[in-house]
Formats: structure tokens, C-alpha cells, sequence
């Protein structure tokens, strides 16, 4: 069945398709209408689970902390302060490791306010040990729900999936809705190994002194690591019963390319028009959406870009001081290899504005012209320019 | 208890962070520096209360509906919440912390209700105690002196009430009218006082018909007179016919009397006296009017008197001093007044009325009452029983400087009320028992001492030293409590009479609660200080260190795993609970 949907309800749809049993959320712009749509799904019915209605965000993700500890599937969704409000949670939950899915719409953080989309948000939550899902469009975004449950459940790591401000959680497209039989197939009940249960008292996250702290932290990097290919295999799984199928990137139109754009969210989809326009200009360019952040999935990346001649990463985000994040993270994972091309960083995109075919194409004239990046990352679609 | 698991590899260790087996083996209590404990302190009404009422054990009683049991409990320390639930100017209200979040507590209509509902079941008091020797003289059968003979009594004392009127109740009994205390409602509780032994005798008038020393068999005595004598106004004609007191005036129409009052009625003055006799004379048919030397702001009256005053539509004319009485054919005919204007303040902090010269004006008048107050005819007294000011003087413990002579109520410096007039009665009871036992009663304030405002508590002294529990000497005040747990409710209101109604009849004014009303208004009451098994402490604590014992039984705090955050003490909405550092 398809239905026309904003990205929002996509989200929520999905989580009615696993099948969660605990949702706790806090409203905020853009994200407030997939709690919306899950509160009505809950109220009449079609999702049975507990909607717990909170006073903040950082309560919302304690909320499904609890929950998951008492073993059920949970589910939350914020936004820009509101994620940040999380952070100490989020930690927390990667830490207790507990199968938390969270759908998070990117947007920009104030000050000064302002309400839409920009990556940096997410970006700052990339050392709290959940794994990052970026998403292009609303059915990757349903799909990627579901994913995200059996990943989450099978590395036991809490999993956020991305999705940008309005171009996404605002906008409606056609969405292919699966088969509640093929979903509980695809994803069968949690089970976890422990949890709270009177009849059979553990401790959970008790205080661990540094004998033992080092050894928790290991198994959560080992985890982050093999969470990779589980991702890869639950993906694939995923093809194979939904016919659909995203990868960990997805490289377009690289064969044979000398300058190959990387980027994420839906600036991806402006990318393929540009590519396609330059492609047919005879320009060897190629673009490569990066949809798994968390774990960084650095050989599946190499093995597209190695041949490359240059590599320019548009970034919708920025560390001050560094610039570009997605640039940054090629670059550190390059760094060891001993031939690589070099990777030019723009910055586009922030908080919400348009990153139009000419922006993109102004990046890729500017990574021909100069021989090698600059030492900053070149902002992009500025005023001035 | 558990053993502790020793984990030798990093493969040994669970994925998630969680125990493998129970984890008593950690008593994290010791990680502790602060350790809170319940203790409950002393609420604000207790402490107003000066005759020393547990009113907020009161309030927990009647919330479930052990009325008697309530009843009971007041009269452990007063033998008059009838008469208080009706007369008094109930400080109890004046110091509940309700009233700094919406209003008090309607203590004063409880407190009538319980007495009211003991009456109707014709509930009596036992006498639990053994008879004692020591026999005690108690001069003037008021507040003051019943209140000190139902205490001895109880305590097993013989005593005997000399009474120079030919009724028992002193102002009670001849200065409040009937519409606001019934005389039915101050015999039951007298009754109740001579149902434990107490003998009186009436009609007899110290120095008139004996004199203190008379009293050498008593090995105590108790002096409580009162202030039955009006002030003079000091103008000329006050000696004409037609002139009256309010105290005279009252007790003649308390006692039945015929009085004849004429229309006209001016009456003096801006106290209680005053009131009760302009009110009694509208209800005898005249036509009174007040006049008073200040403005309302500084009326010593109640201000529920003053309203039902008004309610009565009594004219009350404000800043007007009577200068002259004028007789004609023998009569009391017309008043000379004048009129004043405000001036500084004087020792007592009230704005001193200044005449305003020229300002005369003259009222026709039938007759005139002056109440401008009381004082107490202490001519009877020997001097070195110890008398200033026309007050006898007191220690703390209400004795004289005779040995063995005690005194209390209104002829004692102390506010002049009914309530006050107990609290020294029960006083003088607690260390005539002392004199009588030859016991050392220093020290003895700080055991049974409700706050800091002089009351005492009965129970606590009849309890001794090693049956009385630990007290608290810690009022609880407004900026002590949590309110976030208590909702905005109304104070219930008493139905009165119409003042249609009130003309011409001396029924009672104020109509009392209905056990429905009275039982809601009691969940009203804060329970300042005192656990009343919320169980706040036990939802809040996130170490689940709160351990709840049986129904009705206090909580615990389990110190092997409390952990000092002091959550629970900052979530008791009552400050039932206290912090204190750990003593390592």
C-alpha cells in the first residue's frame, strides 16, 4: 500500500510497524508531529503502547531508559535543544546498553533561534555510543525505523536516525507502507537477556569502580565496531523482504570518476541532479551519500573514493574550529593510508538555508580550480558571494 | 546476605552493566554524611493556643471521624472547647500557616463542633486519677479558676471554688450574652468540671465575707477575681440616674434582671463590653449607638463582633469623646461630646485621639453604658500577696509572692481573654501540684512547653519524665513547608442567623458545621510538623531507603542504605522530617 506522507508520519508509522510498547516524547519544531501522530495511534488504537507524556526531553529519554531496562521496545523522537537537553541521557543509555530508537529532525541549535534544518545538532551527540542512520528520503526514513529496532536490539546499542528539517519531516511524498506480517517476521519480539524484574533482582548501572569501568567501555567500542556489519546484513535482510535496500553509503554514478562530491540528508538528492547535469557536460563527477555515520564506515568509503582524483565534502553542519564534520571524519579516517586524494570541505546549508544545484555546482568549480583544499572549509551560498 | 563476585577476565563481565546476583553485600548507608530522620515539630496552632490545645492531633482524630476521641483530646488540656469554640479570639487561626497560602483553618468552629457533638452523645468526662490529700482554695469560679480546679481535680486534689456571684462562670456567665455563648453550653462543661469532685460555694466575696487568711486549712490557693469593675469616664455628671456600666449592665441582664433602658441608648467604647451591650440592649428593644474616642483601625473588640455589629446595623460613630452628661428632672436627658482627630501614637502603638476644640455637639439620650474598660478590685488583697499596677504580680509559674497563694486570669498581667484566662488557669494547677509535691520545677518549662509562647501542655506534664517522648522545640512557620502538595481550598464558613432574626431574641448568633462541613474543613489543616503517613518519603526516596511498617505505622528509615540525599526531607510537605550531619 503507499500513502502520501511528510517524513514526520513516515517516522511515526514506522514505529507503529515495530510495534513499540513504550514511547516517550516531548514536543518540539519540526519534530512535534511524529509525537502527534504516535499519541493518536496510541489513542485509537492501532499501536498499543504506553505514551507517556513528560516535562522535558531529558525526562522523555529517562523515561525509555526505564522502559527498555523493564525489557519492552521504546522509542523517541526530538529535535535540535531538545536532543541536547538528552545528552547526559544519552550517554546513559548507550552505557546501560539499552535498544533505545530515537528519530531525531535536524535543526539548527540558537542561539540566535531558529527552527530549521542543519546537521549540527546530531553531529554533537557523536561520542554518546549510539549509532547514527542518515536519511534521504521518507521511505528511508519508515524503513530505517525498522531497521533500526533489529539493529539496535541485536548490538545493543540505542540507535538515532536522522532526518533534515522540513525538507523531510514537513514535506509529503509517496511512501510504500509494508505488511504488518512481513514487518513481525522481519522483526520478532524483544527479548532481552536481563531486565527489571522483581522476581529475579539484578542491579542495574550501580556504581562500578575503575577496576571494572574499563572493561564496560571496551565492550561498547567492540559492539560500535561490529555493529557495522549488522547494520550492512540488516539491511540487506531488508531488501530481501521489502525490496528496498540503502547500504552503509551509496555511492552514484563514482565509476570512473576523478572528483567525487560526498554528502548526507537530502542534500544527496540535489547532488544527483547536479551530477547528472555535469555528467552530461562529460565532467567525471560522482556523488556518494553517506548514510551510516556511527560507527564511521571508513573501508566501505575508501573503496569508492581511493580512485578518486578529489574528494569535496559538503557538510550541512560545522565544528568551529575544525569546520565541516563529515570532511573531518574522511580525513581522519583517510590518514593512515599512504596514496589518497585530497578532500575539500564546504560548508552549506545551515540552519535551513536552500543548498540549491548552483551551490553544489560552486563547489565542485571551486575543487577544480584550486590544486589543493585550502587549510579551512569553503563556506558556500553565502550572501556576499 | 550475598556474596560479592569477583569478575577476573574482561569475557567474565555481563554486556550490560547489572549485577549477577543480589547486591545487599553493599550497604552504600555507609557512603552517608548526612542522615535524615523523622521528627515532628511543633504546629504553629499548638503553639498559638494558649491554653495549650493539641489541635492539630485534633484535626488527625476528627479527619477519621473519631470525633470523641478529638473531643477527648482538647479536654486534656482545656475544660472549655465549648465556650472556646465559641468566644474565643482564636490565635490558633491567627498563627495557621494555611492562612499565608489562602485562608486558616477554621479552628475555632471545629473545636465548637467537637464540643457540640460530645453534648449531643452526652459524653462525660472520668475521673482517672487517685485521690490525693492537699486540699486547695481557687477564689472566683471564671475561666481562670474553673480551668485551675478541673486540672487539680483531675489530678486527684480536693478543691473548693469561693464565688462572690450567685453563679458559677465569672465573665463567662455574666459578661457574654446568650447569643453568643448560651448559658446551656457553659453549665454542661461547668457540670462537667464539679463531676470530678470540685465543690463550690456561692455569694461569698473575699473581704467581704473572708479574708485570704480565712484560707490557712487549704495548702494552696488559687486567686482568679477577675476584672468585674468598670473604669470611671471621669466627666461631670457620670453620678446621674440612668448612667450604667456595660459590666453591670451585662451581668444584670446575664443574671435576669429587669433592666430598663429607655430608646435612646448611648454606649462608651470600643471593646468587646461594649459590643455585648449594645447588642443586648437592640435585642432588649432600645435603639443603641456606640461611640468611640478612635478609629475602627484601633478598636480592641473582635472584628467578628464589630461585623456582626454592623450586620445588626448598630450605628458606630468613630472619633467622639463624651465630655459631659446633662440631667434633666432627675434624668439622664442629653450627652455632651466632642469630636477628635487622630494624633501620634502612644505606648501601646495605637494613634492617640486629640479633641478638636469647639468641635461640641450634643445627643439626646435615654441612657448611657460605659465600657471603657475593666479593672480588678484587688482592695481585699493583703499587700504581701504582691500587687503593680492594680495587677497581682505572678513568676512564671502564676505564684505569688505569698507562699502557697497562686493567682492567674485577669487580675494578673496578662492579655485580658478568655483563652488566656485558662492557659493561666492550667498553669497555676501544673505548679500548685509541683508546690505540693515539693517538686524542683525549674527545668520543668523545657519538657512541657508547646514553642515559644508560654503554652504548656497537660499531657506531657502528667506524663513525667520517663513516659514523655522526645519533643521538638522547633515551630513549624509558612517557609518551612512544601506546598506544592497542597491544593487551594476554601475555608468553610459558619451559617449564621439572618440579622432579621436577631432582634429581640438572645438565640445564638453562629449556627455551628455540620459533621459533613466539619469533617471537610479538617482535611484542610497542613498537619504542619506532624507525619501524618503521606508517604512522600517513601515515593521519593530513590534508594528506596524509606521502609513502611504496618497500617498506621510511622516509617522507617533504613540507614543501611540511605544515602543522606535528604530528597525525603525536602518532599515532606509538613516538615515532618529533619537533616542532620552523620556522626562518624
Amino acid at each position: 500500500m503507499k500513502k502520501i506522507m511528510v517524513g514526520n508520519h513516515a517516522v511515526s508509522w514506522g514505529v507503529m510497524l515495530a510495534r513499540a510498547q513504550v514511547i516517550s516524547a516531548y514536543p518540539i519544531t519540526p519534530q512535534t508531529t511524529i509525537v502527534e501522530e504516535l499519541s493518536v495511534l496510541c489513542a485509537d488504537g492501532r499501536l498499543k503502547a504506553i505514551f507517556i507524556p513528560v516535562e522535558s526531553e531529558h525526562s522523555a529519554m529517562a523515561c525509555c531508559i526505564g522502559a527498555a531496562a523493564a525489557g519492552v521496545r521504546t522509542f523517541t523522537a526530538t529535535s535540535s535543544q531538545g536532543l541536547a537537553l538528552m545528552h547526559e541521557m544519552l550517554h546513559w543509555a548507550s552505557g546501560a546498553r539499552l535498544p533505545i530508537v530515537m528519530a531525531n529532525v535536524n535543526r539548527s541549535l540558537g542561539s540566535p533561534w531558529n527552527i530549521w534544518g542543519e546537521q549540527t545538532d546530531s553531529l554533537s551527540q557523536r561520542d554518546t555510543g549510539w549509532l547514527q542512520l542518515y536519511c534521504e528520503s521518507n521511505q528511508e526514513v519508515l524503513d530505517t525505523v525498522i531497521q533500526a529496532f533489529k539493529i539496535a536490539e541485536e548490538v545493543r546499542l540505542p540507535v538515532m536516525l536522522v532526518l533534515d528539517a522540513f525538507f523531510l519531516s514537513h514535506t509529503a511524498e509517496p511512501v510504500e507502507i509494508p505488511e504488518q506480517s512481513l514487518v513481525d517476521d522481519f522483526l520478532p519480539p524483544y527479548r532481552p537477556e536481563f531486565r527489571l524484574d522483581p522476581a529475579e533482582a539484578h542491579s542495574f548501572g550501580c556504581l562500578t569502580p575503575p577496576e571494572y569501568f574499563m572493561e564496560f567501555r571496551y565492550k561498547i567500542q567492540q559492539s560500535m565496531i561490529q555493529s557495522q556489519g549488522v547494520t550492512q546484513r540488516t539491511d540487506e535482510e531488508f531488501g530481501r523482504a521489502f525490496g528496498r535496500k540503502y547500504g552503509l553509503i551509496e555511492p552514484y554514478k563514482c565509476e570512473g570518476a576523478d572528483l567525487v562530491l560526498v554528502t548526507s540528508g537530502t542534500i544527496a538528492s540535489t547532488a544527483r541532479v547536479v551530477v547528472d547535469a555535469l555528467r552530461e557536460k562529460r565532467r567525471k563527477v560522482g556523488m556518494v551519500k553517506v548514510r551510516l555515520f556511527r560507527p564511521f564506515p571508513k573501508e566501505e568509503l575508501w573503496a569508492v573514493l581511493r580512485d578518486a582524483k578529489k574528494v569535496a565534502v559538503v557538510d550541512r553542519n560545522v565544528s568551529f574550529g575544525v569546520g565541516g564534520i563529515f570532511a573531518h571524519e574522511i580525513r581522519a579516517a583517510f590518514c593512515n593510508e599512504k596514496e589518497r586524494p585530497p578532500i575539500y570541505s564546504y560548508i552549506a546549508g545551515l540552519g535551513g538555508r536552500d543548498v540549491t544545484p548552483q551551490v553544489l555546482n560552486d563547489a565542485v568549480y571551486q575543487t577544480y580550480k584550486r590544486p589543493q583544499p585550502e587549510e579551512q572549509s569553503i563556506w558556500v551560498g553565502m550572501r556576499s558571494s | 546476605m550475598a556474596e560479592q563476585i569477583i569478575f577476573k577476565r574482561e569475557e567474565d563481565l555481563p554486556y550490560q552493566p547489572v549485577s549477577l546476583a543480589s547486591m545487599t553485600w553493599n550497604k552504600t548507608g555507609s557512603w552517608r554524611y548526612l542522615r535524615p530522620r523523622f521528627e515532628n515539630k511543633i504546629p504553629p496552632c499548638n503553639e498559638g493556643c494558649p491554653a495549650g490545645q493539641d489541635i492539630e492531633g485534633a484535626m488527625v482524630l476528627m479527619g477519621k471521624g473519631k470525633v470523641l476521641e478529638a473531643w477527648e483530646l482538647l479536654k486534656e488540656e482545656n475544660p472549655f472547647p465549648g465556650v472556646c469554640g465559641r468566644v474565643c479570639f482564636h490565635p490558633c487561626e491567627s498563627s495557621c500557616n494555611r492562612k499565608d497560602f489562602d485562608e486558616a483553618v477554621s479552628i475555632n468552629a471545629l473545636e465548637r463542633f467537637l464540643a457540640d457533638a460530645a453534648s449531643k452523645q452526652g459524653r462525660r468526662l472520668r475521673r482517672e486519677r487517685e485521690k490525693r490529700k492537699g486540699k486547695i482554695a481557687i477564689v472566683g469560679s471564671g475561666p481562670a479558676g474553673l480551668t485551675c480546679a478541673y486540672h487539680l481535680a483531675r489530678m486527684g486534689y480536693g478543691v473548693m471554688i469561693f464565688e462572690a456571684l450567685p453563679v458559677l462562670g465569672g465573665m463567662l456567665r455574666v459578661g457574654i450574652p446568650d447569643y453568643r455563648l448560651p448559658k446551656k453550653v457553659l453549665e454542661e462543661e461547668i457540670d462537667q468540671i464539679l463531676d470530678l469532685g470540685v465543690k463550690a460555694e456561692i455569694n461569698v466575696r473575699l473581704g467581704q465575707d473572708f479574708l485570704l487568711s480565712d484560707l490557712a486549712e487549704y495548702q494552696a490557693v488559687f486567686l482568679a477575681m477577675g476584672n468585674h469593675r468598670s473604669k470611671s469616664m471621669g466627666i461631670p455628671g457620670e453620678e446621674a440616674p440612668g448612667i450604667m456600666s456595660g459590666v453591670e449592665f451585662l451581668r444584670n441582664v446575664n443574671l435576669g434582671k429587669e433592666v430598663v433602658l429607655g430608646k435612646r441608648v448611648a454606649v462608651i467604647g470600643g471593646g468587646n463590653t461594649a459590643f455585648d451591650a449594645a447588642r443586648c440592649a437592640l435585642r432588649l428593644g432600645a435603639k443603641p449607638f456606640i461611640l468611640y474616642r478612635r478609629t475602627r483601625e484601633e478598636m480592641p473588640a473582635f472584628p467578628g463582633e464589630i461585623a456582626e455589629a454592623e450586620e445588626e446595623a448598630i450605628e458606630i460613630s468613630y472619633l467622639v469623646s463624651p465630655v459631659r452628661l446633662i440631667a434633666e428632672n432627675g434624668r439622664i436627658s442629653q450627652l455632651e461630646c466632642v469630636k477628635n482627630r487622630l494624633g501620634p501614637a502612644d505606648e501601646d502603638g495605637r494613634r492617640r485621639p486629640v479633641e478638636i476644640k469647639g468641635s461640641n455637639f450634643f445627643l439626646e439620650v435615654d441612657r448611657v453604658i460605659s465600657a471603657i474598660g475593666e479593672e480588678a478590685d484587688l482592695s481585699a488583697l493583703p499587700k504581701k500577696v504582691g500587687i503593680k499596677e492594680n495587677a497581682v504580680l505572678t513568676d512564671e509559674r502564676g505564684a505569688t509572692k505569698q507562699k502557697g497563694v497562686f493567682a492567674g486570669g485577669d487580675i494578673t498581667h496578662q492579655p485580658r481573654t478568655v483563652v488566656h484566662a485558662i492557659g493561666s488557669g492550667k498553669r497555676a494547677a501544673i505548679f500548685i501540684d509541683c508546690f505540693l509535691k515539693g517538686i524542683q520545677w525549674q527545668g520543668l518549662f523545657e519538657a512541657i512547653r508547646i514553642g515559644e509562647r508560654g503554652s504548656l501542655s497537660m499531657k506531657r506534664y502528667l506524663q513525667g519524665e520517663n513516659e514523655r517522648a522526645e519533643m521538638s522545640s522547633k515551630t513549624v512557620h509558612f517557609k518551612d513547608l512544601n506546598l506544592d502538595y497542597f491544593d487551594y481550598k476554601k475555608r468553610k464558613k459558619m451559617p449564621k442567623a439572618q440579622p432579621s432574626k436577631r432582634l429581640g431574641s438572645f438565640a445564638e448568633v453562629n449556627l455551628g458545621f455540620s459533621e459533613e462541613v466539619a469533617v471537610e474543613e479538617t482535611g484542610r489543616c497542613f498537619n504542619c510538623g506532624v507525619c501524618n503517613l503521606c508517604d512522600n518519603c517513601y515515593i521519593f526516596c530513590p534508594d528506596v531507603a524509606i521502609l513502611k511498617q504496618g497500617e498506621e505505622q510511622a516509617n522507617i528509615v533504613d540507614y543501611d542504605h540511605c544515602k543522606g540525599c535528604g530528597i525525603c526531607v525536602q518532599e515532606c510537605p509538613r516538615d515532618a522530617m529533619a537533616m542532620e550531619e552523620e556522626q562518624k
